[in-house]
């Protein structure tokens, strides 16, 4: 193509307004071996507009299967069970009941149970005079 | 649809999906995210895709939009105080040092441009979309697209001829 011919499509190229078409010539014209050096500076753009179509993606497309929706509903069916278990071992709280026929009875074991407790508290509570031993010995240091 | 069927079809525009991610993101890490994550959730929504006219056209849509926000979310994080304040006007030694050839220093060039003047360079000068396709996936229409792709291309010859006087390569 003649020189002055691509002149006025680079100025057309730079408007904006050549066609796909013409813009093919340019590339064309500019991918050859040797260009006017005047000229010489637009050949690395279009030289990398063509480069740049060439670039291809290098992972594979990897399509989600349909394990992970199930797996979801398996959790929420889990979480639905463990709620209804809760709910259905708390409606029958066990309920006090006698195990006394004789309310007279009733009161002679639990007085046995308490004398038994305070039995054992005594016992222990031996052990804590030697504290008394000790307050004796700091008020007389005090004095 | 079957996976196959899916996969066929969107072997024929998954490149593209994946240069426009790359450059907008730049990271190629970050590129292949992009593509995957658009491509499933075209998959996901695979019933109505008979709706669309266009499937390319609308993948490249969401391809574009996941960049944007991509782009938003880093811009607002920390990053965004490493570009404002070290931003220098002519190119920086490590820029030139980094452009070992020609063809890198043009892909500078080409990923300093604002995002939108970016997009539509690589949809039209890579990619060879024209312009009605474009200004449809984008949601402009065709004068702006115009509009940006010559500033664009105008900024790329300023910095080009830039170069060329500094005669660094």
């Amino acid at each position: 193509m003649e020189l002055s011919n691509i002149e006025k499509l680079l100025e057309k190229y730079f408007e904006g307004e050549t066609t796909i078409s013409e813009e093919k010539e340019l590339k064309v014209y500019f991918t050859r071996e040797t260009v006017p050096a005047h000229l010489e500076r637009y050949k690395s753009l279009f030289e990398y507009f063509s480069e740049e179509s060439t670039i291809t993606a290098t992972r594979d497309l990897k399509l989600e299967t349909k394990r992970k929706p199930r797996l979801a509903w398996i959790g929420v069916a889990a979480s639905v069970a463990l709620i209804a278990g809760i709910f259905l071992t708390r409606t029958t709280p066990a309920e006090p009941k006698d195990t006394f026929e004789d309310p007279e009875i009733a009161l002679q074991e639990t007085k046995k149970i308490l004398n038994m407790v305070s039995q054992l508290m005594n016992g222990g509570k031996k052990e804590l005079k030697y504290l008394n031993e000790f307050e004796n010995t700091t008020n007389r240091l005090l004095k | 649809m079957k996976e196959r069927a899916f996969i066929t079809l969107t072997n024929g525009f998954k490149d593209k999906l994946f240069r426009l991610a790359k450059r907008l993101l730049v990271s190629n890490e970050e590129a292949e995210d992009a593509t995957q994550e658009v491509l499933l959730k075209l998959w996901r929504n695979k019933k109505k895709m008979a709706e669309y006219k266009n499937v390319e056209a609308f993948a490249m849509t969401m391809t574009k939009n996941y960049c944007y926000d991509k782009l938003k979310a880093k811009d607002s994080g920390n990053l965004k105080i490493v570009h404002s304040n070290y931003k220098d006007e002519r190119p920086s030694l490590q820029r030139e040092v980094e452009a070992k050839d020609s063809l890198d220093w043009v892909g500078k060039i080409m990923n300093d441009l604002p995002e939108q003047q970016r997009t539509v360079i690589q949809l039209r000068d890579i990619e060879q979309y024209n312009n009605a396709e474009i200004a449809d996936m984008l949601g402009l229409n065709e004068t702006s697209v115009r509009v940006a792709l010559s500033r664009g291309r105008k900024k790329i010859r300023e910095e080009l001829l830039k170069k060329h006087n500094y005669g660094i390569v």
